[in-house]
């Protein structure tokens, strides 16, 4: 791991409704180079903000978020950014209905600039990798839940992204598939290398990370040790 | 997959939407097409009808509505002939009448000396004789409606006519018409002394365009027409189908890109969070938006192409009209389709402008939100 923080959070605000709700109220967070870190809190506490801010998919009110030498609060070319540098999978696969597995694997390349067969290729090499090979010819309907949020992590790795976002992506999951796309995000960054910042309500899912960052009204209210906390997981399911 | 075959996938989701979009636009295109070839083949025509007998240019009467309707004394006819430059000025009266099924057959007085000195392809028979009177020279096209040859009578306009020839002619007017000997046909009209227009050949070596000054000059309630653009000033039918083409065109233009625009938005409302994921994995909100223009443009192209086949099948569907037949032959210059391509691809693009906004003017967030 490096000493530069990939992602870097400073009291970063931001509000909806006109104020009326305060989803992160001086968030701070830190996660460093290639580290594992889970987000966790109880609902509206503010984790998927956090996550859709890092991911540029909205800008903060005020604060500083600094992304691989971005500023997202400044950032003018977001879409620029997104396309580079962050790959995202939701808690419901968000595929496009009309596209096969394979397709929806290319989508992040267009911006690449990379040519249709390339595409095809890398496509092709990213749903091995997530193991669904034999079905990129099938389209989100014709997939379990389990295969689509593979499909959506095939996808979210199609820009060789420098972070690896993840907003509860295994919440719609039952706890066998579940299991499986867990292990995948974490070969994937064990392989890779890819810094991956994962929100999630589980603690046994939580367990898994670096560090556990755990939320309260819009702010960090605790950051965990994942030994104390798969001590707790266990002591819990004992 | 490349962006043209995700552009065509998302026409087909809604087939039913996009057949009657296409349809609509489609019937649009197809009356461009069609008033396009018919306004094609009547200034085709009128091209013939100007050099009729290799003639550089017309003499008419000022301000007519309608070239039938044009009148020039056998004075002024005089005297354009006995202008210097002129080699050949040949009086021609025009007497639209009901023949058979032709309810426009054009009889063309001629004298039949002139006639003689510039005359049409004869394909049977011969040309009119010096001081006959109830001859006739039919177009082919009118030889074969009324079944008549050399040695056959014809009655045009209650006048028994000895059929001596029969001629082509590239002008469907006269290939559908006949000639007759010039004081006959002044008789059948009540106008004595009088022809409709004078075709002027000048002499080599002269500018036609000095001569038609001068005859403009020199007489001044006549006109001279040497090109099609000019046809204006002696009828007013090419000015109208003109305006009315672009009226037309402006109509299908306008009621296209409505329809475009409704279908655009509905597909844009419905794919709103689709686009909201495109953003997210890093789409630009250009390509998004060139997305939806492109998918309405390939929609309208779609459409000129069936609009084109059916503006080509209804003009020749109305070429079985007889009487339509002997005054019309649609021109489907490659003109007419470049047209139709750009007004479809002009009415795709106005059409998406407002929904491909719409697409893009919401943020990835809003989007993925939306249900």
């Amino acid at each position: 791991m490096s000493d530069l923080p990939a992602i870097r959070c400073v009291d970063v605000v931001k509000t909806y409704e006109e104020g009326r709700i305060r989803a992160l109220n001086g968030m701070d967070l830190a996660v460093q180079t290639g580290e594992f870190v889970a987000v966790v809190g109880p609902s509206g506490c503010g984790k998927s903000t956090l996550l859709h801010l890092i991911a540029a998919l909205d800008r903060p009110d005020s604060g500083e978020i600094e992304v691989a030498g971005h500023d997202l609060a400044h950032e003018r070319r977001l879409d620029h950014y997104r396309a580079r540098h962050v790959g995202m999978v939701f808690q419901l696969h968000n595929l496009l209905p009309t596209l096969n597995a394979l397709e929806n694997v290319q989508m992040p390349m267009f911006e690449l600039g990379i040519g249709a067969s390339e595409r095809r290729e890398r496509a092709r090499h990213l749903l091995d990798l997530v193991g669904l090979r034999e079905r990129e010819r099938n389209r989100p309907t014709q997939l379990s839940g389990g295969e689509r949020q593979r499909v959506a992590i095939g996808r979210a790795l199609a820009n060789e992204p420098t972070i690896l976002l993840a907003d509860e992506p295994t919440g719609s999951l039952d706890s066998d598939a579940g299991r499986s796309v867990l292990d995948l995000l974490e070969q994937i960054r064990a392989e890779s290398k890819t810094t991956l910042v994962l929100v999630t309500h589980d603690p046994a899912i939580a367990a898994r990370a670096d560090r556990i960052v755990r939320m309260l009204d819009g702010r960090v209210n605790q950051q965990a040790n994942p030994h104390t906390a798969r001590r707790a997981v266990a002591l819990a399911s004992a | 997959m490349s962006f043209l075959s995700l552009a065509s996938r998302n026409l087909f989701r809604q087939r039913m939407r996009t057949a009657l979009t296409v349809v609509g636009i489609a019937v649009g295109i197809s009356i461009v097409v069609a008033l396009g070839a018919i306004t094609g083949g009547t200034r085709q025509t009128v091209g013939g009808w100007l050099h009729l007998g290799g003639a550089d240019f017309i003499a008419a009467r000022r301000g007519s509505a309608d070239f039938s309707f044009s009148t020039v004394t056998e004075k002024e006819w005089s005297e354009v002939a006995a202008m210097s430059g002129v080699r050949r000025a040949t009086g021609i009266l025009m007497r639209v009448t009901r023949h058979g099924s032709n309810p426009y057959f054009v009889l063309m007085g001629i004298r039949p000396a002139q006639l003689a000195q510039a005359p049409p392809e004869l394909v049977s028979g011969r040309l009119l004789a010096r001081g006959a009177r109830d001859e006739v020279l039919l177009g082919s096209s009118a030889a074969s409606s009324a079944g008549a040859q050399p040695g056959s009578y014809v009655t045009i306009d209650d006048k028994r006519f000895h059929v001596v020839g029969v001629y082509r002619s590239d002008d469907v007017i006269a290939n559908n018409g006949a000639y007759a000997p010039l004081a006959t046909v002044q008789a059948l009209g009540r106008s004595p002394g009088l022809v409709t227009s004078v075709f002027v050949t000048v002499a080599p070596g002269v500018d036609p365009r000095a001569i038609a000054a001068r005859v403009e000059e020199t007489m001044p309630t006549l006109t001279t027409v040497s090109s099609v653009d000019d046809w204006g000033k002696v009828d007013q039918g090419i000015r109208i189908m003109d305006a009315l083409n672009l009226a037309v065109t402006v109509l299908a233009f306008g009621l296209g890109a409505v329809a475009v625009m409704n279908t655009m938005i509905m597909a844009v409302f419905e794919r709103t969070r689709e686009f909201g994921i495109l953003r997210a994995v890093g789409w630009r909100g250009s390509r998004i938006m060139r997305l939806v223009l492109f998918e309405a443009v390939l929609l309208c192209l779609v459409a000129a192409i069936i609009g084109t086949a059916l503006g080509v099948l209804a003009t020749r569907a109305v070429l079985l009209i007889e009487a339509v037949r002997g005054i019309l032959e649609p021109a489907y210059s490659p003109g007419i389709f470049v047209r139709a391509v750009l007004i479809a691809s002009a009415v795709g693009i106005v059409g998406a402008l407002y929904p491909a906004y719409r697409a893009v003017h919401l943020s990835p967030m809003e989007a993925l939100r939306h249900e």
